[in-house]
């Protein structure tokens, strides 16, 4: 069986690892972009199935990067999940509206993340 | 704390609370009792217990029991039985009641995650609902009945779309709306203690608690659960939680871990 795939997108690279022992946990294979313009840079080539987005990070945000990969060929197709520092309710209905499948708050830890990865269908 | 303290502290606990307070738990409890200490007044745990022995004052006693039971749990825990219970469940046993809402037992409901979960599932099936929660800790308790959870606590379990849909965000926390709040009801109650009324469930949800409870008692728990059960109606426990051995009052249900129904025993005893 081919393991699942999933895109970790973060300007940390100590969220990027503390996320990827999760993830890889759940039995997935992992891959990270520091930023929104190489996440798409990275799903131009081949689009994996679940993708944990941060909001705010250098060069091309989140939600940028979300309407842009919606466009793409095969880009509805992956779960995205928000994962960021941002808590207000507001902001979090916008990511949604945006196209998100859900919404981490940070800090999280490996029941949160197993569980929204449940709740969204990717394991 | 010493090994006599400990086994005293199983003695407290399965003899008020029917718990089964495993050895391998007593670094746990030690670490669980230093707050309890600092709250009542004591240096040291070691002082509260000793003081606990020598004069048993029953708010002392059962605010150490709380600390000692297992408060884990979260939003939906076990998924498939939430979904069950919307899509099969409560749409048949909404009809069936007719103009009388379902009433559903959240027992032994900690800080309350599996009532508000229970009260989500019957609000988005359209179904009217009574949920009732008990457990044996206040702390708990009023936790629960705050209907306030942390960011941490809110989204184990929750999507953040229904986490909007049903939760108020208020500083720091996330709050249960006043429709969830309307069909919930917490309430003290010791599950080792048979019931005193003939007040009975269509439901009852149960999970993750009997096989903590200490051996001798469990059958006695799982009468007091039957005994609140209508005949026609379902209860759950945990996916890989089964009566056999402890009870004959239920039976489970082919492909639905964790679901039992009343067994032909238990409806003619009750005939």
């Amino acid at each position: 069986m081919t393991p699942r795939t999933c895109l970790i997108v973060d300007d940390s690279r100590i969220i990027r690892k503390v996320a990827r022992r999760i993830v890889e946990g759940l039995g997935f294979e992992v891959d990270e972009a520091a930023d929104g313009s190489e996440a798409l840079v990275f799903c131009a080539g081949v689009i994996p199935e679940v993708i944990l987005l941060d909001w705010s990070m250098p060069v091309m945000d989140g939600m940028t990067f979300l309407r842009r990969l919606r466009a793409l060929p095969g880009g509805l197709a992956p779960k995205v999940l928000f994962c960021t520092i941002e808590t207000r309710a507001e902001r979090i209905a916008e990511a949604l509206l945006a196209g998100a499948d859900d919404y981490v708050m940070k800090p999280f830890d490996g029941e949160i993340l197993t569980s929204k990865f449940a709740e969204v269908g990717a394991v | 704390m010493t090994p006599d303290d400990f086994d005293r502290l199983q003695t407290l606990m399965a003899s008020r609370a029917g718990f089964r307070l495993t050895r391998d738990r007593m670094k746990l409890a030690e670490h669980r009792l230093g707050p309890v200490a600092r709250r009542e007044g004591f240096e040291t745990v070691d002082a509260m217990l000793a003081s606990l022995w020598a004069k048993p004052v029953a708010s002392l006693g059962w605010a150490v029991i709380e600390a000692l039971l297992n408060p884990e749990t979260w939003f939906r825990r076990d998924r498939d039985s939430f979904d069950t219970l919307a899509r099969e469940l409560l749409p048949a046993l909404g009809k069936a009641r007719g103009d009388r809402p379902v009433r559903i037992w959240s027992a032994g409901c900690s800080t309350g995650q599996e009532a508000w979960s229970l009260a989500i599932a019957a609000q988005e099936a359209h179904v009217a609902v009574e949920i009732v929660a008990t457990d044996l800790s206040q702390r708990a308790l009023e936790k629960g009945r705050s209907g306030a959870y942390t960011g941490f606590e809110i989204q184990r379990g929750l999507k953040a779309e229904t986490m909007l849909r049903w939760f108020d965000q208020a500083e720091d926390a996330w709050i249960a709306k006043a429709e969830l709040r309307a069909v919930v009801h917490f309430a003290r109650a010791n599950l080792a203690d048979a019931p005193t009324d003939d007040h009975r469930f269509d439901v009852i949800f149960c999970r993750h608690l009997l096989g903590d409870a200490d051996p001798a008692r469990r059958r006695d728990m799982f009468d007091n659960l039957e005994r609140r059960l209508v005949d026609d109606g379902c209860l759950f426990l945990g996916p890989d939680e089964t009566p056999d051995g402890d009870s004959i009052a239920f039976r489970a249900v082919a492909g639905r871990k964790g679901l039992f129904v009343k067994s032909a025993a238990a409806l003619r005893r009750a005939a």
